[in-house]
């Protein structure tokens, strides 16, 4: 699943990924206690899932099944308005606004990705970002439902109840990011499971050599669809999530500049790693942070420095720590 | 009963007409080549075969049954396989995981979200075959990507291969190779056809290859079948000989 | 009535002429070196910009060529050492480099000249309405037509018959033969490059003199551009120009009934386009 560097090049190489997968979830499970250590805290951490986990959705469609949608923040706006409305007009339930977000979210993914999967390159690229902005002008101009342009307000993610036992995400940050971590882990190991899977392999297959993959009776349309929707469902999870996160849902959720900074997350991180996006997550909420300290033209340098990974880190970060430890 | 049969396919792009009503029949177990000048239509009639694009007008009937209207991918899996001119792969998937994925489609498993222990093993053994007999077992873990050219023809064969195919297509399996690699790309082919009973379909220009595989010999000049027949006969045809002499003076 | 609709249908135009003039720009890199510019809306914008900064010294005249052209140089320089590097690399490169690239130009616009809307002073000769009756029709907006309908004219012809058109046709239509003929096909690559952003930085100036500079005024412009492409098919520089005019009028006949949709609109053409006839009005088959 990914390589390592520093002290697990002591591990043999069968065990590699084994051992970087156990290192990452022990950092994330205990994120809330080294983040404040390293200037940060425990709702950043929250976040950077939220946002991790849209970027991983994305990548299982840009680097793992090789097709670009520019305009996926659609379905993760979706996913934050499903959330929003379930709980500010029908029912102050965590549980049911999470899976109203992945439903909205996913379905309508589900819808245009069966409309779009035959068209190719630009053409594609250009019929996602139609949809935003479709669905965006819906957002905004559908003020009765969504709050329009200043957004959904008035609700509160509410408490998780397991029979006796209360998870107050409600008040405590500490129990929310748990919860998050939860979702995430539930969210990742289903992308996982599907791309260590025969489908998923399928996919490999396309974005290697779409022709070959024809010519070996992979049906590529039906599975760029399946691709695009899985990838809905997941994306909706981090919408639902995000709404969550906030107790707010507004249109710049669905906004095309999203899902342009959610492809510089994952082309950044690396684009043909599982955990790439994550980290390209991270990387860009703490620059963006950090650099929009310095001076109010951050995006000129997040540009720079994306066209300069672009151009020759094209693996992104974690391309550049494989061919460390590989060296 | 042939394993192909094409009627009177003719394909147009516009004005130009790429193959003028071909005919041909390609028994069970043939090896069968197809040769002809430069631009004489033959990777455009592979494609036709092949499903690449549909003919202007003629049928391809695939072990009796006509398949004309069936997209490439349908072809596959009826039974055909086919190699490309320029080799296509999986460049950054093993040679491994690119004879799995093949043998993963064909055996239907291509929408699985897992395989149980069985499957599994049926697969392996796919790949194992596969790859030995394409000589590519010490390198079957390399990345197909960074493997030299003959390999990599080897590699889209060992793919062929594993898709269980009933008629294999090879499209200039030697086209820039050098004298070993040459040889060695024609031993396998002959080893398919002479051990493992394959019926191929082979467009070549190296004659030497030709002559020394071929069971029979189709010509093709300027989209039209020019001759059809033993090597004898095609080597001793005048026509032929001047199809080729003319494109080269 | 007829007014209105005149009026409409004359903004249409005009709207038009700036999406041709914008697309066909974006077309022509496009065709060639299979580059998806998701800068060149903010090419555009330094178009306006470099005038805005030129004409104190030179005046309006003079700007109207040296901007576009000073665009083009910076265009040529992107091309030579940025997007020359990835040309053999999948094509998902060179739109994720465009696209980082966009936000530079757009920040870096917005670092230089502020956030906020500047002016671009266009001569009084130019300025004044032409007619009481039809009010809309400013002098300005049917110089803005007139200079539009002069560069295509003049692409069009630099295409057919200039020896570097030809290169470029051919080069469209097989590089790889024209390479094999001995051209420079990376020269020529650069240079088509230059000539697309030079007809951004045109609409720059124009759109300048119309509606005002901002960092973002680019960006209205480049989704119908690739619109227009699409609806137009991809490979024709007509089919473009068509497309253009096509969502131009679409949009502002839409204004007239229903204002807030004339955007809408626009991805509506291209949802029917794509679902009915994907190759565009003059497009190839099999491009999609």
């Amino acid at each position: 699943m990914s390589g390592t560097a520093g002290a697990a090049s002591l591990v043999p190489t069968e065990r590699r990924p084994l051992v970087t997968l156990a290192c990452i979830w022990i950092a994330l499970i205990a994120a809330p206690f080294w983040m404040p250590l390293v200037g940060g805290y425990t709702a950043l951490g929250s976040r950077i899932l939220v946002i991790g986990l849209a970027a991983m959705s994305l990548n299982f469609l840009i680097g793992f099944t090789g097709v670009v949608s520019f305009g996926h923040a659609a379905y993760f706006g979706l996913g934050v308005y499903g959330a929003g409305m379930i709980l500010r007009y029908v029912a102050p339930s965590t549980p049911l606004a999470l899976i109203a977000g992945i439903v909205l979210g996913g379905v309508v993914g589900s819808a245009v990705g069966a409309l779009i999967c035959r068209r190719r390159g630009i053409y594609f690229a250009l019929v996602t970002i139609a949809f935003e902005e479709v669905f965006y002008y819906i957002a905004y101009k559908w003020d009765s439902v969504t709050g329009g342009f200043d957004g959904l307000r008035g609700f509160q993610r509410q408490p998780l109840h397991f029979g006796a036992f209360v998870l107050n995400i409600e008040k405590s940050d500490l129990a929310f990011y748990y919860f998050v971590l939860a979702v995430f882990a539930i969210v990742v190991g289903v992308m996982g499971f599907v791309l260590r899977s025969p489908f998923g392999r399928t996919l490999l297959a396309i974005r290697e050599n779409e022709r070959r993959a024809r010519f070996l009776g992979i049906p590529v349309d039906r599975h760029i669809w399946l691709a695009f929707t899985i990838s809905s469902f997941c994306i909706g999870a981090a919408g639902a999530l995000y709404a969550l996160l906030n107790n707010f849902a507004d249109p710049s959720s669905l906004y095309t500049d999203l899902s342009g900074e959610l492809v510089i997350m994952a082309v950044l991180g690396g684009m043909r790693s599982f955990w790439g996006p994550l980290l390209g997550a991270a990387v860009f909420e703490v620059l963006q942070d950090y650099i929009s300290g310095i001076t109010v033209n951050w995006l000129f340098f997040i540009g720079a420095i994306f066209v300069l990974v672009v151009m020759f880190f094209p693996r992104g970060l974690l391309g550049v720590l494989r061919r460390r430890s590989a060296a | 009963m042939s394993m192909l049969e094409v009627r009177n396919a003719s394909k147009h792009f516009g004005s130009l007409i790429a193959v003028r009503e071909v005919s041909l029949s390609v028994a069970k177990g043939e090896l069968r080549a197809i040769i002809g000048p430069n631009g004489a239509g033959k990777t455009t009639f592979f494609n036709l075969i092949t499903g690449f694009f549909p003919p202007t007008a003629g049928e391809i009937l695939f072990d009796g049954r006509n398949v004309t209207q069936l997209t490439a991918a349908e072809r596959v899996k009826r039974g055909m396989a086919r190699t490309f001119q320029i080799t296509e792969v999986f460049p950054e998937l093993s040679v491994r995981e690119n004879v799995r994925i093949a043998a993963e489609v064909a055996a239907g498993y291509a929408l699985r979200p897992w395989l149980g222990a069985t499957a599994i093993r049926d697969i392996a053994a796919t790949v194992e075959e596969t790859v030995g007999l394409t000589g590519l077992a010490g390198k079957s873990h390399r990345l197909v990507g960074e493997l030299a050219h003959g390999d990599q023809r080897a590699a889209e064969i060992a793919m062929a291969l594993a898709l269980r195919p009933r008629l294999l297509l090879l499209d200039e399996p030697t086209a820039g190779m050098g004298e070993q690699e040459t040889f060695e790309i024609a031993g396998l082919i002959r080893k398919l056809h002479r051990d493992k009973s394959y019926t191929i379909i082979l467009v070549e220009h190296d004659m030497r290859v030709v002559f020394h595989l071929a069971d029979r010999i189709s010509v093709l000049d300027q989209g039209a079948l020019l001759a059809d027949g033993t090597p004898e006969e095609i080597a001793a045809n005048p026509a032929v000989q001047a199809a080729y002499l003319g494109k080269a003076a | 009535m007829l007014q209105l609709v005149l009026f409409n249908l004359f903004n249409g135009l005009i709207i038009g002429a700036f999406y041709v003039l914008t697309a066909l720009g974006l077309s022509m890199i496009l065709n060639l070196s299979n580059v998806i510019n998701f800068a060149h809306g903010n090419f555009l914008a330094l178009g306006g910009y470099l005038a805005y900064v030129l004409i104190p010294y030179i005046g309006f005249w003079p700007s109207l060529l040296v901007a576009p052209l000073l665009t083009a140089v910076l265009g040529y320089i992107v091309e030579r050492t940025m997007i020359r590097r990835i040309y053999g690399r999948d094509p998902i490169y060179s739109l994720l480099l465009t696209f980082g690239l966009a936000f530079m130009i757009q920040d870096g616009c917005r670092y230089i000249w502020g956030v906020n809307g500047l002016p671009l002073t266009t001569p009084p000769s130019i300025s004044q309405p032409l007619s009481q009756e039809f009010f809309f029709l400013t002098g300005y907006r049917v110089f803005v037509v007139g200079i539009v309908i002069i560069a295509v004219a003049g692409l069009f012809a630099f295409l057919r018959y200039s020896r570097m058109g030809m290169r470029i046709r051919a080069g469209v239509l097989d590089l790889e033969t024209v390479s094999a003929l001995g051209i420079n096909v990376r020269l020529l690559r650069s240079l088509n490059f230059a000539f697309g952003i030079f007809l951004a930085g045109l609409a720059g100036v124009l759109a300048g003199g119309q509606i005002g500079l901002n960092p973002n005024m680019g960006d209205d412009l480049l989704l119908p551009s690739f619109v227009a492409i699409i609806v137009g098919g991809m490979g024709s520089l007509v089919g473009t120009l068509l497309g253009g005019l096509l969502i131009g009028v679409a949009a502002a006949i839409t204004t007239i009934f229903y204002a807030s949709a004339s955007q809408a609109v626009i991805y509506v053409i291209m949802a029917i386009v794509l679902l009915l006839r994907p190759r565009g009005l003059l497009g190839e088959e099999g491009m999609q």
